[in-house]
């Protein structure tokens, strides 16, 4: 989940946006996070590169819980 | 800068990739088959040009083979050419669909997810890329025989503008090289005679010089270009 955090706040910090300090597994990636379609372009380039795994191949991802049942079999 | 090309084993990708080296830069390209001149080039600049034997007919292994395993993740990739092409052609009547669709594979699907990972790799590193696709005067002046080949490069215009528009706000430039007839293998099925009707339409009254093509994709990849997306840039002789 740090991982997840860190890799978020780094989306946010390209856009100008201001880092968040919580996320739990029902944060919403557009809603509570503030993410738009390029965000969540960069998002998924950057989890890509760091578990191997494109969290959008197969479908939309809204959460972070959603992210991390994509990861999960990792 | 470190620039994906794909045809570089001839005709404009070869001029191409020398031109880039000479100006410092690194050279990515693809190409189905190792010419004696690129051999050369390879030879030569083994430090600054690196080159994949690579199908374009063949979209499914871009993102293992070009991404994952040759360029990998941690080298940037600032600017991409999507040069290569099939020419296909023939009068409409006698379309062949097998043929057509190799073409719109090679011309089309590929370098169109080749710029999905692109534009993906460019967001990995940050960085504020250039993507330059090859296009053809036969999209704006037709020619007879060319139609099923000018719809692949009117395809790439359209998908050009719309790149431009959807991912500007990250920095990223998509432009088209509308390019007029050049002495290259491309062009070596037309007789004199049928070259002679072509340049006899251009305000110069020649072949488009492949080195001024070479020259304005190398502007068009440079931050001299940084204000310049979403465009035609017709380097064609004056077909008007």
């Amino acid at each position: 989940m740090e991982k997840i955090k860190e890799i978020i706040n780094t989306v946010l910090a390209n856009r100008g946006k201001a880092p968040i300090t919580d996320i739990n597994n029902d944060s919403h990636l557009r809603n509570d996070i503030g993410f738009d379609s390029l965000d969540l372009a960069e998002l998924t380039v950057r989890l890509e590169a760091e578990f191997d795994i494109d969290i959008f191949e197969d479908g939309i991802v809204n959460t972070v819980g959603e992210i991390q049942t994509k990861l999960a079999p990792l | 800068m470190n620039i994906l090309v794909t045809g570089v084993s001839r005709g404009l990708g070869l001029e191409l990739a020398k031109t880039l080296i000479n100006e410092g830069h690194n050279v990515y390209g693809l190409s189905r088959n190792k010419s004696s001149e690129l051999e050369n080039l390879l030879h030569l600049h083994p430090d600054r040009i690196k080159w994949l034997s690579y199908n374009l007919s063949n979209s499914t292994d871009v993102k293992n083979i070009i991404f994952k395993e040759w360029i990998g993740h941690n080298t940037p990739i600032h600017g991409f050419v999507n040069n290569a092409a099939l020419a296909y052609d023939d009068i409409i009547t006698n379309l062949n669909m097998t043929k057509l669709e190799e073409m719109y594979k090679v011309n089309v699907f590929t370098p169109l997810e080749i710029t999905k990972y692109v534009i993906r790799h460019m967001l990995l590193h940050n960085v504020k890329g250039s993507i330059v696709h090859l296009s053809s005067i036969s999209v704006h002046t037709g020619y007879k025989g060319l139609a099923m080949y000018a719809s692949t490069k009117g395809a790439l215009e359209a998908f050009s503008k719309n790149t431009a528009r959807e991912w500007g706000e990250k920095g990223i430039r998509s432009n088209i090289i509308v390019s007029g007839f050049m002495e290259t293998d491309m062009s070596e099925g037309l007789n004199v005679q049928q070259k002679e009707r072509i340049y006899k339409r251009t305000s110069l009254k020649k072949a488009t010089d492949v080195n001024s093509v070479a020259e304005t994709i190398v502007f068009l990849l440079s931050n001299k270009a940084c204000s310049i997306t979403g465009q035609n840039i017709h380097v064609d002789s004056g077909t008007i």
